[in-house]
């Protein structure tokens, strides 16, 4: 076990490399130039270039990428090259409102895809089966800015129940606030989440119900309920934890659409505000973290499902 | 396993309940919904009360000296106070108590007010003003005012006289160097004076200012507070404080502008007519001094740009009354435009040469320059409404006269590096926006052959003596005859199309009163924020 985890250690350092390099070649490839947000109409050209200079942007793409990795190897992500605050430090502040809103919508979205999986799959083909399929593939139909301002619209303008945006009443610094705050845009997202974890359930529970350990539950006489959810249930979860450790990325990415249409003050929103700035530190700073997250989110998952299924261990 | 089960159904029964229980609570304190018609006590300023103000992003910097988007001058607003502002030709000392420039208009002596202090109680001098352009000319510090403090190539000297007095020494007579002195906001020198790199200090996270409110609190992402000042030298502020909350997503704001969470913000005109309908809010359509134009590229490779039958052609073609009611909906919300000065600036006449709607004048122009079926490249910026209508309007009419434009709707920082790059000759228009303050020199850089914006790539020798003359004349008689004059001649050269004096909206909540005390001001909203008090 210990092995497997240093090789799988080991190969997520040529593959971070990889990435990094990919991501600072595609910002260099976009139209725009981060100097501009620091330019006023009345400058001449060399102060333009005094700017360009002072930030370091003269340097040919090799050099300045090359300095950066060094950095990044001693664990400094750099500085904002338009707030000029430190990226790590900005990347942290935001971590917190990102994970709990992603965290909670797959989360949501996963206790109410296990009752909806099971019973399609059970069903399959007969109207409950199509009635659940056609909810989730509304959840992933409707774009979330649209359905986002509809249920700000109702349970904020006129039912007056929850708040509109933000994280937070403003001076207010309790947990009970924030929940308020986070219920719509986490029903918003975990219902748009819903559609992928129905389908896998419904397919598995369809395979689960083929195997022989539920024809002999038949046999014994219990009840089709009992079977679903004592037994074929118990099958049907395992792979969701590689579906959850394949969500790890996005749960630091954070959702870009539903952090802006909520105000939510996540990575997500972050991560737009640094490329529409130009602000490669950042924008790397935000990949790399979430590449980092996603490669370990992966990991944890195949060391999970070796326990939770010892056959796994011997296959690899 | 079933034990599980009903964990798994409390926890999504308890998300219901919870949505449930904040029913009862429906009026945060935050919401106002409820007594805004009320008559009573109107006009009569009082104390207390909290304002939100909603802005569309994070601010990027607290500090005046490196302040260069709307949303850090907004709040920059209210925490530094400035030396003094001019609005309709007509001083506001704030800081200042005087400004007397010398008989030969080289000397400008600046008296401060007594008994100032900043926010952390230590006192503010002639010291933190010498300091403070100190470091605005300090080229490592990359301020963006400098180029405001060099006059004919050469800095600005300050010089302290005494405690409240500061002499400025300009290499040559300067005019408009009373609208550069408008934009300095003091920064406290014992603050700041051992920073290396003012710009990147740690300091500008909890600013010390001179403003009637200061810092109290900033949550990223979310919101950031400032309380009143007991000590401004205005007299105390009415407001216990006020907070800018940020609000990316328009739609949302707007909505969250209905329910009361946020009092004063930005409106588009296509969303006038929603908002007036709850009857909650003053809308005030103000003017921001902007100009919304046509920038005709001189420089493209097609050469079409730079002959003046075509630019003429072009403005024939356009019928500005229609453009601005299709783009901004209402007449309320812009003015027709003809010079390039705003109505704001100083010796701004729009009795200048306009090419009027002609269609057939306009086809007979392009014949003769040979330009039928010419392709116009033409940019716009993406996710604007209104820049997005301008430019199908055009398209539209352009065909009408033979030009066939091929639109390209680009994203803002590839839109202005387009605009800015002096070597950029693959577009012919590019439709574009200015605010360039009251004193017409400033817009030199925008026309002269040497501009540092020179956009349009105009050359105009006489254009480039005038300006040159009107920098530099004291006499105000003979100063507006060469503005005049220049005003004429880029408007006969056809070398912008000018649409319209933009004005920006604002909604204000209805139960803020002092708001016309408060001065509305373009970019920051309100010049003066001590004047606004719950009614």
């Amino acid at each position: 076990m210990k092995q497997l985890i240093a090789r799988r250690l080991l190969q997520t350092i040529p593959l971070l490399f990889f990435v990094s390099i990919v991501c600072f070649a595609m910002i260099k490839a976009a139209p725009g130039d981060p100097v501009l947000s620091f330019v006023t109409p009345n400058m001449h050209a060399e102060d333009i270039e005094r700017i360009r200079h002072n930030l370091g942007l003269d340097k040919p793409a090799y050099v300045q990428y090359w300095l950066w990795l060094k950095e990044v190897v001693q664990g400094n992500l750099g500085y904002s090259l338009v707030n000029h605050q430190p990226v790590l430090d900005q990347i942290i502040e935001r971590l917190p409102a990102t994970a709990g809103l992603m965290g909670s919508a797959i989360g949501l979205a996963v206790l109410i895809a296990i009752p909806l999986g099971l019973t399609a799959g059970a069903n399959r083909n007969r109207w409950a089966d199509k009635l659940i399929n056609f909810i989730s593939y509304v959840g992933i139909s409707i774009p979330v800015f649209w359905l986002g301002i509809i249920v700000i619209y109702l349970f904020a303008i006129k039912l007056h129940w929850l708040p509109s945006m933000g994280m937070r009443t403003i001076g207010v610094n309790s947990t009970l606030d924030i929940i308020k705050h986070a219920i719509l845009p986490v029903s918003v997202l975990a219902f748009s989440f819903l559609a992928v974890y129905v389908r896998y359930i419904r397919s598995s529970t369809i395979g689960q119900l083929k195997e022989e350990y539920v024809q002999i539950q038949y046999a014994f006489g219990s009840n089709k309920k009992t079977i679903l959810f004592r037994h074929v249930m118990k099958h049907v979860l395992l792979p969701i934890i590689t579906l959850l450790g394949m969500s790890m990325g996005e749960l630091v990415a954070g959702a870009i659409v539903t952090e802006t249409v909520f105000s939510w003050p996540g990575i997500g929103s972050l991560g737009m505000t640094a490329v529409k700035g130009m602000d490669y530190p950042l924008i790397m700073g935000i990949t790399l973290f979430s590449a980092v997250l996603l490669i370990l989110g992966n990991l944890a998952a195949d060391i999970l499902y070796s326990f939770a299924d010892p056959r796994i261990k011997s296959t690899r | 396993m079933r034990k599980t089960l009903s964990i798994l159904l409390s926890v999504i029964l308890m998300t219901v309940v919870l949505s449930a229980c904040t029913s009862n609570n429906a009026g945060t304190p935050s919401n106002g919904g409820q007594a805004t018609n009320a008559p009573e006590g109107q006009g009569q300023p009082k104390e207390g009360g909290s304002l939100i103000i909603g802005v569309a992003s994070d601010p990027v910097i607290l500090n005046p000296n490196y302040a260069g988007d709307r949303v850090s001058l907004t709040i920059d607003q209210a925490l530094f106070a400035p030396l003094f502002q001019v609005n309709n030709g007509k001083k506001t000392f704030y800081l200042a108590e005087s400004l007397e420039p010398s008989a030969d208009n080289l000397t400008y002596t600046l008296k401060l007010k007594s008994g100032l202090t900043w926010h952390d109680g230590e006192k503010l001098t002639a010291d933190d003003v010498v300091f403070t352009i100190e470091k605005i000319l300090d080229e490592s510090q990359n301020s963006l005012l400098r180029e405001n403090f060099i006059v004919d190539g050469k800095p600005v000297q300050v010089v302290k006289v005494d405690e409240t007095t500061v002499e400025f020494k300009l290499p040559q007579v300067s005019p408009a160097f009373e609208a550069t002195l408008v934009q300095v906001y003091p920064i406290p020198k014992h603050i700041f004076e051992n920073e290396a790199n003012i710009e990147k200090s740690e300091k500008n996270r909890a600013p010390i200012g001179s403003g009637p409110f200061k810092y109290k609190e900033y949550k990223t992402g979310e919101y950031l507070t400032v309380e009143r000042f007991d000590n401004y030298f205005g007299g105390k502020p009415y407001l216990d404080s006020i907070t800018y909350r940020i609000a990316k997503d328009t739609n949302t704001a707007n909505l969250a502008l209905q329910n009361g969470e946020i009092n004063v913000k930005y409106v588009d005109p296509q969303d006038v007519a929603t908002i007036e309908a709850t009857n909650k809010f003053q809308i005030l359509p103000y003017s921001e001094g902007r100009l919304a134009y046509l920038n005709f590229n001189q420089n493209s490779d097609t050469g079409l740009m730079s002959k003046f039958e075509v630019r003429q052609a072009i403005s024939h073609a356009l019928n500005r009354d229609e453009l601005i009611l299709g783009t901004y909906l209402s007449a309320d919300y812009a003015d027709a435009a003809h010079s390039f000065v705003t109505p704001d600036g100083l010796f701004h006449t729009n009795d200048v040469t306009s090419y009027e709607y002609d269609v057939e004048k306009a086809k007979e122009l392009i014949k003769a320059a040979g330009a039928e079926n010419a392709k116009i490249r033409f940019i716009t910026q993406s996710g604007n409404k209104s820049q997005e209508a301008v430019g199908l309007y055009v398209q539209q009419h352009l065909k009408e006269i033979g030009l066939n434009v091929e639109l390209s709707s680009m994203d803002s920082s590839a839109y202005v590096q387009k605009l800015i790059d002096p070597n950029t000759t693959d577009y012919e228009i590019l439709l574009g926006g200015y605010i360039m303050g009251y004193d017409p020199d400033a817009y030199s850089i925008l026309f002269t052959s040497n501009g540092n914006s020179n956009y349009s790539h105009v050359k105009n020798a006489e254009a480039d003596a005038l300006f040159q003359a009107g920098a530099a004349e004291a006499d105000e008689a003979k100063r507006a005859e060469i503005y005049k004059q220049l005003q004429e001649i880029i408007a006969k050269e056809a070398v912008i199309y000018p649409v319209a004096y933009t004005k920006t909206i604002v909604a204000v909540d209805n139960k803020y009163g002092g708001i016309e005390e408060a001065v509305l001001k373009p970019v920051v909203i309100f010049e003066d924020l001590s004047k606004i008090y719950v009614k």
